[in-house]
């Protein structure tokens, strides 16, 4: 690691006028990398707004600048997945898949820099409404327009199910019109490969290629998510739902999570294990909940951990001040066994991968975008301070060096 | 006097050890105009203080009281004599919360007054009504007819037994045999009377028992607080509804502490239980009833079985209720198996039906066992008398055949 | 420096991309983790082995079949969720699940008719959803049952179709709310039953999956007896129904192409489907002369009815068993005479069940009501229905008949004999292991099973496991006993004897009584006396 990481700063010092602005380092006391676990005296290159190289105790070529901050520990900037906040409209409760999230984004509201003092950098909203609302958008907290704030548009496809016969109705019904769809172009291909057949002309024959009769705008998102271009947030409130969505799913394959609002005598412990052994991942928010009837304390979110499943934590409501919040409440999970590296993950890579963009964010670690959260101590500590935030490279609240 | 009890130890001992030693006849002739009853079980079951038993046994009775409980002996000439070999005999059933006066719900709160120690039930109690009858059939001879808990002292009830045809004269044992308050909850008032809060209900049933207590002591006559002296000077018990650990504790705190009275802690249910510890210090017997488990009050997740924890937390007096016509008053004996269920002993939750009652009432002079001097109030059960498959065979009210299901049919 | 933005966005797919990647997908598990997560290899699921065969042997317990038969210490052999074998000397296969069952009894899951939806579908908090799935069962549950009547029908001339149509309807939606996780459930599995009927469909009350939960369409067609007038038009369905049946068969007989064939239209399909045997006719009846009334229809048809209610059904009971009803009881049921001075025997009677099931009407007990009463009394509800049971014992019905009143009529009524109602090879491995006699009420069940799972275990659940605790059964892989069998008590059965253990009379030799109190009046006394506690805290 620490030799390619020399290298590497090897070559950027062979073009430093190129990086000159777009180039720095950072050192701090420590970094919470998610993907490598913690690192101490870490050094973090940012190139354009991308993390290039992380390592311990690395030298850095001389003329890049350098933000030292020896007893700052980092973090990615925070991911919330799953939020409604800085919109308002409300749904209904049918299925529309054609619905957007991101076409309620309202840019320029206080709200947004809000969200960023406090760390949050990236977050997913989702359509309002029952059933299956629609699409869910990922956003940047920052931007003058729309677009600016779109990161990745549609994020995931959101949908609820509830034990009775009219929400999983909604389910079947969306996806035989796919299996309809897929039907057509099964035999749309069957009829190309005999005319194919058929036709003698060599060159023409070479030349043909399938065009397959485009898909309604209410089957492309199911199709997105059974060739895995797409995720899906399914929405479940208590355990007998699970059932009831696997006998909506029989075989259908695709990538989602599952999420429920926790609250006292929820009973989703009954399912951890089935849900764990799939390796799911899970949203929740962060709450100790009480055993149905009792007054004894679960940390479910832990428990489905224990049990196999992936974690993602989202604030507990829609408010900035519940952004805030949230990584102290994360914090309580963790002072009620929740492991801590679980618990930060949840918070940045994990809600990432939900949106699709684990690949982009919520880790430090090579090619992730330059979104960090700077604090005085641990993360988990109730004293905590928060030092800065830093989006794509920028200081956005805070001013430690650059 | 203990030279007696030494004697009745050396009696009892052969009549167990030996019973057939016993040849001669412990049964007294009759005398002209005296009415005997001789009755033959399998298994005489006597809740008595050492819980005898005899298998089998025989209970007599002279003009309505008990003169022999032993095992099978002679019964002299003029005796009306009835046989159950299968059968067990049990003492009738005492309920101390029961509001069949008329044979439903009705008639038991008056609501104008928040305090009517001047008022009885006796006025609206139908003699033989269908209530009562079902009742005898079902073993239960004796019941505290009482009023509601509408208001803070509905007023005095009377102890009645289910004599299934006679009058009220003959078959009332106590006139007034009591009284009853409601400490908490149902007598709560709206509209702006005194009595909104526990505060307030509290403070209406400190003032008049203060009131009573004064006249007591100067010796006044105060004709609306007659009755309620009596609870104060003891010569009547007070049965008191309440529910939930506060209720149950300020029950035992007024009637045990502050007033000290023969006093009877009803219901107790809805977390009451959870102050069985200090009824028990304070010697209060709680009549525990209809409701006899809680569902998730105390979020523990368990179903709490309150009249295992009241037999459990060794109260003086722990006896069992339907306030009927909530479970119809011939199923008192349920009570007792649903209890036995719970984890209370058999014959405790036997006990806690017939003896326990009685014992809390002062009323066990006459009542709650088969032993010699007692009223003959018997019932002749096929078998275990807390099996709802068991049944009854035969009812004695003082020595008087009420039921007979092979001569009546069988009504429970 | 391309931005991050410019980088995630989403490129326009081909559908040629888009099979190949369908392809791969058929290729991979199903749900695969998320491509980008490579620790997640590790925790790929690890599959059951679905093709052995699962085996579960209850041993050493008293096997009460519920056909009648009891076998001592016997041994029962479950195959994949149904009966294989009961008897002594039963070879365990290697793989079997060991149940050591001694000392305990072994009885079918009792089958309870009339339960609310709420067992199936509710959960005790009472939260939104809970409001919502109360609305949601009064709106499609309960409230679709019993009234789907010969009215709803005779309107509509094509009824086999709708007929068959509220059947499918109700079983969906009975299973598309079921909530294997309802709180409810495990009170119900508690108390010793394994299916309910709920909204007219016979239901198993399984804990871990929704398959084979609903057993059938219930079998029955309710018909309305319940005014005069609903009397005349149901007897004159089937009078019409029965025309309609011989001018078929005349017609079908006949074999004319050109003959037109009978018209349909009038004609009550439900009386129709009783008349050819495809199903029962259910009424609801309680008085003397309604069932008369029923029995007379049902002879003169030849059809079996079933009658809910049946109050006064001892007075009748010979017109009623001639007439092959089948009864369901409250045997608890206290109705008088509605007139004191009424002429003739009325009302109610403890000894119906006993007396109808003399008379050969099948007797199946229901209990007082179909819901979990929370509220604290005690042996009122569904729960008690092992003690309905044991009333109609008290009424005189013999303990086997109070036992099938609660296991096979009831199953038979609802056309699941052949499921479950009794412990019989080939049947579903529905059953209940008990610390005593099923109708004893100091019995708590221990184990409950559903098609061989275990679906309730007492230790386990928060409710009864610290109410008479007894040490859990053990169950072990394999018929050798555990290694863990030397520490804890759990592989020793319990050496006591099971309920009824504490008859109200005590071994203790007879001691002196007490000296009787002098007087006959109470007396006043100034102090409260003091009271001695009785023997019972030790």
């Amino acid at each position: 690691m620490k030799s390619i990481a020399i290298c590497l700063l090897a070559l950027g010092a062979a073009a430093p006028a190129a990086l000159a602005q777009d180039v720095f380092a950072l050192r701090v006391g420590r970094a919470e990398t998610i993907s490598q676990g913690t690192l101490e005296h870490a050094v973090i290159l940012v190139e354009g707004g991308v993390i290039t190289v992380v390592g311990q105790d690395l030298p850095v070529e001389r003329g890049i600048p350098i933000v030292d901050l020896p007893d700052a520990v980092v973090m990615p900037g925070l991911v919330n997945c799953r939020t409604r906040i800085g919109v308002d409209s409300r749904g209904g409760g049918g299925a529309d898949l054609t619905a957007r999230a991101s076409a309620e984004l309202y840019p320029r509201q206080d709200v947004w820099a809000e969200l960023l003092e406090v760390g949050v950098t990236t977050l997913g909203i989702y359509p309002p409404g029952t059933g299956i609302p629609g699409l869910a958008v990922a956003v940047k907290p920052e931007g003058e327009t729309a677009s600016e704030m779109i990161v990745k548009d549609p994020a995931y496809l959101q949908f609820y199910l509830r034990s009775d016969r009219s929400s999983k109705k909604l389910f079947t019904d969306a996806f035989d019109k796919l299996d309809k769809y897929l039907e057509k172009v099964e035999k749309e291909r069957e009829k190309f490969e005999k005319d194919l057949e058929k036709e003698k002309d060599k060159e023409k024959k070479d030349a043909a290629v399938f065009k397959p009769s485009q898909p309604d705008d209410d089957v492309r998102p199911l199709l997105d998510l059974v060739t895995g271009r797409l995720n899906a947030v399914i929405g479940i409130r208590k355990a007998g739902d699970w059932l009831h969505l696997l006998d909506v799913l029989k075989e259908r394959k695709f990538e989602f999570a599952l999420q429920c609002d926790l609250r006292d005598d929820l009973d989703l412990f009954y399912i951890k294990d089935e849900v764990g052994k799939r390796g799911l991942r899970v949203i929740f928010d962060p709450r100790v909940v009480q055993h149905p009837s009792t007054r004894r304390e679960r940390n479910l979110p832990a428990e489905f951990v224990a049990a196999g499943a992936k974690l993602a934590l989202s604030p507990r409501a829609d408010s900035v001040r519940a952004h805030e919040d949230w990584l102290q409440e994360v914090g309580e999970l963790v002072r009620y066994g929740l492991d801590r590296q679980v618990a930060l993950r949840a918070m940045t890579l994990e809600p990432a991968h939900v949106l699709g963009l684990g690949d982009k964010l919520g880790s430090i670690e090579a090619g992730r975008a330059a979104n960090f959260v700077f604090y005085d101590r641990d993360p988990f500590d109730p004293a905590v301070k928060r030092l800065g935030v830093m989006i794509g490279g920028r200081f956005v609240s805070g001013d430690l060096g650059l | 006097m203990r030279a007696l009890s030494w004697m009745a130890v050396l009696a009892a001992a052969i009549a167990c050890t030996a019973p057939l030693a016993l040849a001669e006849e412990p049964l007294p002739a009759l005398a002209a105009g005296q009415r005997g009853v001789a009755v033959h079980a399998a298994r005489v079951v006597t809740v008595d203080e050492t819980d005898r038993v005899f298998e089998p046994g025989m209970v007599a009775a002279v003009d309505g009281r008990i003169v022999y409980v032993g095992a099978p002996a002679g019964v002299p000439e003029g005796y009306e004599q009835h046989r159950r070999d299968e059968a067990w005999a049990v003492p009738g059933m005492i309920d101390l919360h029961a509001h069949v006066l008329s044979g439903g719900f009705g008639d038991i709160n008056d609501m104008v007054l928040s305090v009517g120690p001047e008022l009885s039930t006796a006025a609206a109690i139908v003699p033989s009504n269908r209530g009562l009858r079902t009742a005898c059939a079902a073993g239960v001879t004796t019941l505290f007819l009482i009023p509601g808990s509408g208001t803070s002292i509905g007023g005095f009830g009377v102890l009645y037994k289910t004599h299934t045809r006679s009058t009220f004269e003959n078959a009332v044992f106590a006139n007034p045999g009591g009284m009853k308050v409601a400490q908490t909850h149902n007598p709560e008032r709206r509209g702006g009377d005194l009595g909104l809060t526990r505060a307030g209900l509290s403070w209406v049933l400190g003032n008049i028992n203060d009131r009573a207590r004064a006249a007591t002591t100067a010796g006044a006559e105060d004709f609306a607080l007659a009755n309620l002296q009596k609870i104060h000077t003891g010569e009547l018990p007070v049965l008191i509804h309440c529910a939930g650990s506060d209720g149950a504790a300020a029950t035992v705190r007024m009637w045990r502490g502050t007033y000290q009275t023969r006093s009877v802690l009803s219901h107790g249910s809805l977390g009451g239980h959870r102050v069985a510890a200090y009824a028990a210090r304070m010697g209060m017997p709680v009549n525990h009833g209809p409701r006899t488990q809680d569902y998730f009050v105390s979020r523990t997740g368990a179903v709490e079985p309150t009249a295992f924890h009241y037999w459990n937390s060794g109260l003086p007096n722990f006896s069992l209720n339907t306030d009927s016509p909530v479970i119809p008053q011939e199923e008192l004996f349920l009570q007792g198996s649903m209890s036995a269920r719970q984890g209370v002993p058999g014959s405790q939750a036997l006990r806690a039906l017939t003896a326990h009652p009685a014992r809390a009432f002062g009323i066990d002079h006459r009542l709650g066992s088969l032993e010699v001097g007692k009223d003959a109030d018997l019932v002749l059960w096929s078998g275990n008398p807390l099996d709802p498959r068991s049944r009854v065979e035969l009812v004695l009210i003082d020595g008087e055949l009420q039921y007979d299901r092979t001569v009546h049919g069988q009504w429970f | 420096m391309k931005t991050a933005a410019k980088h995630l966005t989403m490129k326009n797919f081909s559908l040629l991309s888009l099979f190949g990647a369908l392809t791969a997908m058929a290729a991979t598990p199903l749900w695969s983790a998320a491509p980008q997560e490579d620790e997640a290899a590790d925790a790929a699921p690890t599959e059951v082995d679905t093709d052995a065969d699962k085996y579960v042997a209850v041993i050493g317990g008293d096997i009460h079949t519920g056909t009648g038969a009891v076998l001592r210490g016997a041994t029962m052999l479950v195959r994949n969720g149904k009966i294989r074998r009961i008897g002594h000397d039963i070879y365990i296969p290697e793989a079997a699940k060991v149940v050591h069952a001694h000392g305990y009894s072994i009885y079918p899951g009792m089958v309870a008719l009339s339960a609310s939806s709420r067992i199936t579908d509710g959960t005790l908090s009472a939260d939104v959803d809970d409001v919502e799935s109360g609305i949601a069962a009064a709106e499609m549950g309960d409230g679709a049952d019993a009234d789907v009547t010969v009215e709803d029908w005779v309107e509509d001339w094509d009824q086999d179709f709708e007929t068959t149509q509220a059947f499918d309807e109700a079983a969906l939606r009975a299973s598309d709310s079921y909530d294997p996780f309802s709180s409810f459930m495990v009170l119900t599995l508690a108390a010793g039953i394994t299916s309910v009927e709920s909204s007219n469909l016979p239901l198993k009350l399984r804990r871990d999956k929704l398959d084979d939960v609903v057993m059938g369409d219930g079998g029955a067609v309710n018909f309305n007896w319940g005014s005069p007038d609903a009397r005349r038009s149901t007897a004159e369905d089937f009078k019409k129904a029965a025309a309609y049946l011989r001018e078929y068969r005349a017609w079908e007989a006949a074999g004319d192409k050109e003959a037109k064939e009978p018209s349909r239209r009038g004609i009550n399909s439900g009386a129709i489907k009783v008349l050819r045997g495809e199903g029962r006719a259910k009424f609801s009846a309680d008085v003397a002369h309604d069932l008369l009334g029923i029995a007379r229809l049902a002879q003169t048809y030849g059809f079996r009815p079933i009658i809910d209610g049946c109050r006064e059904g001892w007075i009748v009971a010979d017109e009623l068993g001639r007439a092959g009803v089948s009864a369901i009881v409250q045997p608890r049921e206290r109705r008088p005479k509605p007139d004191e001075l009424m002429v003739g025997p009325a009302g109610s009677s403890i000894e119906n069940a006993a007396i109808l099931h003399k008379s050969g009407v099948q007797v199946a007990v229901k209990a007082m009501n179909g819901n979990v009463d929370l509220s604290g009394i005690a042996g009122r509800d569904l729960l008690a229905l092992s003690i309905d049971a044991g009333f109609a014992v008290r009424g005189g019905l013999s303990e086997a008949a109070a036992l099938q009143a609660v296991t096979i009529v009831p199953a038979r009524i609802l056309g699941v004999d052949h499921l479950v109602g009794s412990l019989e090879v080939g049947k579903d491995a529905d059953f209940v292991i008990t610390d005593g006699d099923l109708l004893h009420y100091e019995t708590h069940v221990q184990l409950a099973f559903v098609l061989g799972e275990v679906a309730y275990e007492k230790n386990e659940e928060l409710y009864y496991a610290h109410i008479r605790p007894r040490p859990k059964i053990l169950i072990t892989d394999g018929l050798k006993p555990a290694e863990t069998a030397k520490d804890g008590d759990e592989a020793t059965p319990p050496v006591e004897e099971p309920a009824p253990g504490d008859d109200p009379a005590p071994e203790d030799t007879p001691k002196p009584e007490d000296e009787p109190k002098p007087g006959d009046d109470p007396k006043p006394e100034d102090e409260p006396k003091p009271e001695v506690p009785p023997a019972q805290a030790a």
